[in-house]
């Protein structure tokens, strides 16, 4: 479907507080994706924001035959005879994060062969499925009132930028200041280089200049939210298995590393928000006081359908974060 | 919908280039991990001491139950991981399965305020796995003595819980590597025995005792009087064998203090999964317990070969029997470490320190993972707002817990001048083994009730595959290994032989739960009044 751009669907904030919920890293679950859209009434948020890492990263083929479907789920080769299997095997594979592609057993073949052919599946998809999501969004953020803020994460392609833009109900969030009357969100789905060479990765001194850039449109930083994808380097967000040269956790996955960015370790150190939101090692989540600002990294199980997410709650008066929770919904 | 077994080359799904994806763990590492934690030297060797507390129990027969019936547990903690791959285990587990409240008091029980108990347990082991041989075989009786009182086990607890926290704070990576080598020096030295063993008859043993027992401690023929001894105190040996079974089952509950951990690297695996990471996870564990027990029945089979099962279990019981209060006095004064015992066969100093050194590596290789999951308990239950802030901070200098340390080495300290000081109290050594059990009961009763819980999670689940008969194993492992731990839960807490059924060890366990409950509640009163509902945390948002 298309949507005609429309005006940023961010509300005045409260005078004096504003109770922020922001996950991270769904990575395709449409599970997930339904309980982020729940979750400002759930918890009774004024916004809420998901920090990148929207797509995912398996899409499960389906081969239509003669009245029946097959698709492999589990190790097991499984022969769906009605629409209604197809749908419920359907919902089951988009809530893990996978996206289920039906063809034919042809295209099949020739998908496996033909280079190149499985990524362009695999942007058909993703796209299919987000315009799917964002058209739930617009029913269950009631038109706007309820203000969301997505951005893309590094596993991201580019695609998706101008899928969301156009949504009439979320602000993409890349590279913009958004306002939260009183208070100054800013977001990059940036991160320093990683062993995958995903879609969004630069540098760390490149990845300075984005955030000089991002965070020079902030006009106070005693009230600035910073949403950054990759988490700042060594402060315990930032924990990952570390790996051998051919990608294997070594000493039985017990050794794990820092690998965020020290860029936006940098930035939050120089500018001190009050608080920087973050995602990206899945396996990370905590809180670190830097200063006065408050990291947090919530951390995403996204492959078991459950929701990891930060609620804060803001003071501008205060100019800092009053309470947090980590949740698992 | 039907399903059948997969026969043709299409590829079942597509993966595009992405963060994380990476190859599973390697079956070796993981192996290692879970043979150092059934560490047949240093808790394994240590315990098979006790055999005389039930005396015609068999120690073979016992070991070979204990690992098939703890095998069950394997795969239950094998569903578990890779169902919920998450660094926390337990807590994580049973925190998702059967709440905030449970999973805080079961994690904070069994993985942080038990660990404390482990500190000076440890301290014991080093003592006499290596302080109390060592000065023997350099010549000074006196200050190995020394080493088994009650001032050198309280010196080698402190150093035991420095040397874990320094580990701590160094964190896993360099310590890995090292625990690496020491598993295959330690390796090395468990070959040189066996080779002793193997090669020496009894009688060239009991000569080469008496000479050294008489160089060092000034024995004349220790051999017999050590087996006159235990006679003296009541004592007799079974012949050596697998029957009676009843008897060797009463052994479990023993066995458990070294062959219960296979799974015990499971609160830090993170989120690492692939199709076949079932068997990868399980095959891990169960190695390295069956790599433990095949040691231990090498070990056990030479011993009473080359040693005579006799005088083997006659020296142990008489060890304890004269540190209990007991009349007789043993001949040799310090705990009778059968490492040592072989080293006496090759008359070399030189060797025999060497071979002492060598062995040690299965100490050194372990005793950084002590207070390791506590670390991640404390963390995780900081983030959970349940602990204050401070819990889960790291100072930015020297990149060290500090507020954690103090949590858990504080205590440690306290408990092992207790233990040390306290013979009442040394007797309570097998709570830390029971209160990681009632830790484990929990999350066998989640994997069996997983499927009923969370029935999408299941069904999403590698794990949910695993059928017999079309029976999910899983949870049949789960039941399994309820009636495994509700059976060493049962003769625990009703036979004083395990030590620990006491009006004091019942109370000190008691405390803990107490403690964990009071800190759960507290923080929950705290956080609703600064407007924190901690009930959220596990809250589930509705779908729809």
């Amino acid at each position: 479907m298309t949507r005609s751009r429309g005006a940023r669907c961010v509300r005045k904030a409260w005078v004096v507080g504003l109770k922020v919920f922001f996950a991270t890293d769904i990575h395709g679950s449409e599970i997930c994706w339904r309980k982020f859209l729940n979750a400002a009434s759930f918890y009774k948020a004024d916004l809420v924001v998901l920090g990148g890492d929207v797509t995912g990263k398996v899409m499960v083929p389906i081969t239509e035959h003669n009245g029946y479907w097959q698709v492999v789920l589990g190790g097991e080769k499984v022969r769906l005879d009605t629409r209604e299997e197809l749908a419920d095997v359907e919902r089951k594979i988009r809530n893990r994060g996978s996206y289920p592609a039906v063809m034919s057993p042809d295209e099949l073949t020739e998908l496996s062969k033909e280079e190149g052919a499985v990524d362009r599946r695999f942007s058909v998809e993703m796209i299919a499925s987000l315009d799917r999501w964002l058209d739930m969004a617009d029913g269950k953020l009631k038109g706007g009132e309820i203000p969301c803020i997505l951005n893309g994460g590094n596993d991201d392609i580019w695609e998706i930028d101008s899928v969301i833009e156009s949504s009439p109900c979320v602000t993409f969030g890349e590279g913009k200041l958004v306002d939260l009357d009183g208070f100054h969100l800013v977001s990059m789905g940036w991160t320093n280089p990683t062993p995958w060479d995903t879609f969004r990765e630069a540098p760390e001194e490149e990845l300075a200049a984005k955030i000089e850039a991002v965070a020079n449109l902030v006009p106070d930083m005693e009230r600035a939210v910073f949403n950054f994808h990759a988490p700042p380097y060594g402060t315990g967000l930032d924990e990952a298995p570390a790996l051998d040269a051919t990608l294997r956790p070594i000493h039985g996955g017990a050794v794990m590393k820092p690998v965020g960015s020290t860029a936006v370790r940098d930035a939050i150190v120089r500018y001190q928000p009050m608080l920087s939101v973050h995602g990206h090692i899945h396996e990370s989540r905590g809180v670190k006081k830097m200063g006065r600002t408050l990291a947090i990294n919530p951390g995403s199980v996204y492959g078991d359908g459950v929701l990891q997410g930060a609620l804060l709650e803001l003071n501008a008066k205060k100019g800092k974060v009053t309470k947090y929770l980590l949740v698992n919904g | 919908m039907a399903t059948e077994a997969l026969g043709e080359e299409r590829p079942a799904l597509f993966l595009r280039k992405a963060t994380g994806l990476v190859r599973g763990w390697s079956v070796r590492d993981s192996m290692i991990y879970a043979c150092l934690s059934t560490n047949v030297v240093t808790l394994g060797i240590y315990e098979f001491s006790y055999q005389s507390f039930i005396p015609k129990g068999q120690l073979l027969t016992s070991v070979l139950v204990s690992a098939v019936w703890v095998s069950f547990l394997v795969v239950a903690y094998a569903g578990l991981i890779v169902t919920i791959p998450r660094a926390g285990g337990d807590y994580v587990w049973q925190t998702r399965i059967l709440g905030s409240g449970i999973g805080f008091v079961m994690a904070a029980t069994g993985w942080w305020f038990i660990l404390w108990l482990w500190a000076p347990i440890y301290g014991n082991v080093l003592s006499a796995e290596f302080f109390q041989p060592l000065a023997a075989e350099l010549g000074h009786p006196g200050a190995a003595t020394w080493f088994a009182g009650h001032n050198g086990i309280f010196l080698v607890s402190l150093i035991t819980i420095v040397l874990a926290g320094v580990l701590v704070s160094i964190g896993m990576a360099g310590y890995a590597r090292i625990q690496k080598w020491c598993f295959y020096g330690g390796l090395v030295g468990f070959g040189i025995i066996v080779i002793l063993l193997l090669v020496s008859s009894k009688s060239s043993f009991v000569s080469s005792f008496n000479t050294e027992a008489h160089k060092i401690f000034g024995v004349s023929n220790a051999y017999a009087a050590t087996n006159a001894g235990a006679v003296k105190s009541g004592y007799v040996s079974p012949a050596f064998g697998f029957s009676p079974l009843g008897a060797s089952m009463l052994l479990i509950p023993m066995m458990m203090f070294y062959l219960l951990w296979p799974n015990w690297g499971s609160t830090l695996y993170g989120e690492i999964r692939g199709a076949s990471d079932f068997k990868r996870v399980f095959r891990g564990m169960f190695f390295g317990l069956w790599i433990t027990v095949a040691l231990s029945v090498v070990f056990l089979l030479l011993i009473a070969k080359t040693f005579g099962n006799d005088f083997y279990n006659n020296s142990n019981a008489l060890y304890w029997s004269a540190y209990y209060g007991g009349k007789v006095a043993p001949a040799i004064p310090i705990w009778p470490y059968p490492v040592m015992f072989v080293s006496w066969m090759v008359h070399n100093t030189v060797f025999q320190i060497v071979l002492i050194l060598i062995m040690s590596l299965w100490f050194f290789g372990w005793v950084g993972t002590l207070f390791l999951s506590s670390t991640r308990v404390i963390f995780a239950a900081a983030f959970d707002r349940i602990l204050p802030d401070r819990a889960a901070e790291v100072s930015e200098k020297r990149k060290v817990p500090l507020y954690s340390l103090v949590l858990m080495l504080l205590p440690a300290v306290g408990l092992s001048a207790l233990y040390a000081y306290w013979s009442k109290f040394y007797t309570y050594t097998l709570d830390a083994t029971l209160v990681i059990a009632v830790t484990y009961l929990f999350s066998a009763i989640a994997v069996v009730i997983l499927p009923f819980r969370k029935p999408e999670l299941w069904a999403a689940s590698p794990a949910s595959k695993i059928k017999i008969f079309g029976v999910p194993v899983v949870p049949v492992a789960g039941v399994v290994t309820i009636g495994l731990l509700g059976f060493n839960l049962y003769e625990w807490l009703s036979n004083s032989a395990y030590g620990v059924n006491g009006r004091g060890s019942l109370y000190y366990m008691l405390a803990m739960y107490v403690l964990a409950v009071a800190i759960y509640v507290v923080a929950r009163l705290v956080r609703r009044r600064q407007g924190i509902d901690l009930g959220l945390i596990n809250k589930e948002i509705p779908v729809e």
